[in-house]
């Protein structure tokens, strides 16, 4: 590993070749839009010189739906089924951001019960996300953990256990459509709780073991260690949150620092790394497992009685009326800090959304990638990739 | 509903230093074109203001002049360019204003104080058409680069055709 040059924290993106080396035979590697490490359809266009990355060019844009666009056809209880596809690792987040920007544009109040829900909901899924994220970056680096495929299947199959829980309670092991304006749709079922409960004791115990295979192995640990560097400072101003900003160091988590749905009734214990390194990103977001796994334990049994909706069922989606204004909610996604940016038009046709933003976290962990790649070897740029958790139907939108 | 409260630690730098005026309940306080740069520098770097949100523009069409209305001069076709920055930590908060420049018009860029206005930025380019003056690298993001037209201007038919292999 080249050490001196993963020294230099801040690669230039727009470096011109020809200041690097005028002599130098460059040699240009095309990596994706299909390629398994780049976690969908990523690409980058990578100058390498020998074996190490000079500059690094990424593409996105390759999923690009037009997801804003559409929602501005939509009525606001049309939207939360087209979102659930932007961040297909995590969908209830993706259902949970955009509601909660329209119940603040509505000043719709949400039941005490229905925002219990949505924590143990939340927290599930960020569980779920994680195994995913932990089974594909140890398939990404290869021969490191047993073969490869060993971890990425045994998280697989934890990661059915959550879906399980999900199904049992919305009918759906995916894209659930079950946050609606002012709460949630699916209430919980008798033996749900007892379903969690046997779910997560099993992940629990797992997560030690899976810890121990990642950071006891000396394979792994070579190829994170050091890798893929992003000092505080770079992190803050490229926009990184979520378990990339942790990583650098920074004490920042919205369910302790801004807390929603109830995360003001649970302690919520946020898990920092100094290093900034691939291996601090993925301590943080095995420890953040463990954490989700305390949090369900304690609030499952405890889901307050009462409504789980704010407001009586809506027959006719255009009934849904916002006065003009601008809203901005956030939570705290697996990936970081999903926003949502609304502007409700005022007068005539306001049953639409004016124009629609989603601050998608992995479109900021992207960006870093002209940053901190050049300077690193090939084998590197999957190890570094892999480690900022990037979802392409979130940033492409 | 995002609201700055003009007696707040913001509020108070946003009216004495950068003379924004009007704080709206449901929306955030509008900077001039000129000095949106310095604010953006004055919040990182003296009030802790430092990760990157996100850049949201919206295009607003020719509003015209209400007849029945007197003194109504109606709304020239122009874009609306929010930001934010947000200060994390325990004592988190989020930072939001909007500049507003006709159509036609350019905005300064934000990319020499933040990396990761880039993509943003250009993001908003590609797709309401906004020009940020100063970004190095104002390419399209998400569309392929031959497309014709901004998708998210109002004026853009969301039934617009486009050619099968795109």
């Amino acid at each position: 590993m080249s050490v001196e040059l993963t020294a230099q924290r801040r690669a230039d993106p727009y470096l011109d070749l020809e200041d690097y080396d005028p002599e130098a035979d460059l040699m240009v590697l095309n990596v994706g839009p299909q390629h398994p490490s780049t976690h969908g359809v990523f690409r980058m266009k990578l100058y390498l010189d020998g074996e190490v990355i000079v500059k690094a060019v990424p593409y996105v844009g390759y999923l690009h739906r037009g997801v804003e666009k559409l929602c501005e056809k939509l009525t606001y209880t049309q939207v939360t089924p087209i979102v659930d596809k932007n961040d297909y690792v995590s969908p209830m987040m993706n259902e949970q951001a955009i509601n909660m920007a329209f119940e603040d544009l509505l000043g719709v109040e949400v039941p005490r019960r229905a925002r219990w829900l949505r924590t143990v909901l939340a927290e599930l899924q960020r569980i779920a996300s994680h195994l995913l994220w932990l089974g594909t970056f140890t398939l990404d680096l290869g021969g490191a953990i047993g073969g490869g495929s060993t971890l990425f299947l045994y998280c697989f199959r934890e990661r059915e256990l959550v879906l399980d829980i999900f199904e049992e309670l919305t009918g759906c092991r995916f894209h659930y459509n079950t946050h609606t304006i002012g709460g949630n749709r699916h209430d919980i079922t008798p033996g749900w709780a007892k379903m969690v409960h046997e779910a997560i004791s099993v992940i629990e115990a797992r997560t030690h073991e899976y810890e121990a295979m990642v950071t006891r192995n000396g394979i792994y640990a070579d190829r994170t260690r050091g890798i893929g560097v992003i000092d505080a400072g770079l992190a803050m101003e490229l926009g990184l949150t979520g378990p990339a900003l942790r990583g650098s160091g920074v004490d920042h988590d919205l369910r302790r620092d801004a807390p929603y749905h109830a995360y003001d009734e649970v302690e919520v214990r946020v898990q920092t790394e100094a290093a900034g390194d691939c291996m601090a990103r993925a301590l943080v977001r095995i420890r953040e497992m463990r954490e989700s796994v305390r949090i369900v334990r304690e609030m499952v049994d405890g889901v307050p009685e009462g409504p789980i909706c704010g407001h009586r069922p809506i027959k006719l989606a255009t009934q849904t009326k916002i006065k003009a204004g601008q809203a901005y909610a956030c939570l705290e996604s697996p990936r970081g800090e999903l926003g949502t940016f609304v502007i409700a038009g005022g007068g005539s046709g306001t049953a639409c959304p004016y124009r629609l933003k989603i601050r998608p976290p992995s479109l900021h962990a992207l960006a870093a990638v002209p940053y901190i790649m050049p300077g690193h070897m090939v084998s590197d740029a999957v190890a570094i990739l892999g480690s900022l958790d990037p979802i392409l139907g979130e940033a492409d939108r | 509903m995002i609201h700055i409260d003009p007696a707040s630690e913001l509020g108070t730098l946003l009216r004495e230093r950068f003379g924004a005026e009007d704080f709206p309940k449901d929306a955030a306080p509008l900077v001039s074109p000129e000095r949106h740069v310095e604010l953006a520098r004055v919040l990182a770097e003296e009030h802790g203001y430092r990760v990157f949100l996100y850049v949201a523009a919206s295009h607003w069409p020719v509003v015209a002049p209400n007849p029945k209305k007197e003194g109504d001069t109606g709304d020239p076709e122009h874009y609306e360019i929010a930001y934010a920055l947000r200060r994390p930590g325990p004592n988190t908060d989020v930072a939001h204003w909007r500049v507003r420049v006709d159509v036609g018009h350019s905005v300064p860029s934000l990319v020499p104080l933040f990396a990761g206005a880039d993509w943003q930025e250009r993001e908003q380019y590609d797709l309401v058409g906004v020009v940020f003056e100063g970004h190095p690298d104002l390419r399209r993001l998400m569309m392929p680069e031959d497309w014709e037209g901004h998708p998210l201007r109002r004026d853009y038919a969301i039934d617009t055709a486009c050619p099968p292999w795109r």
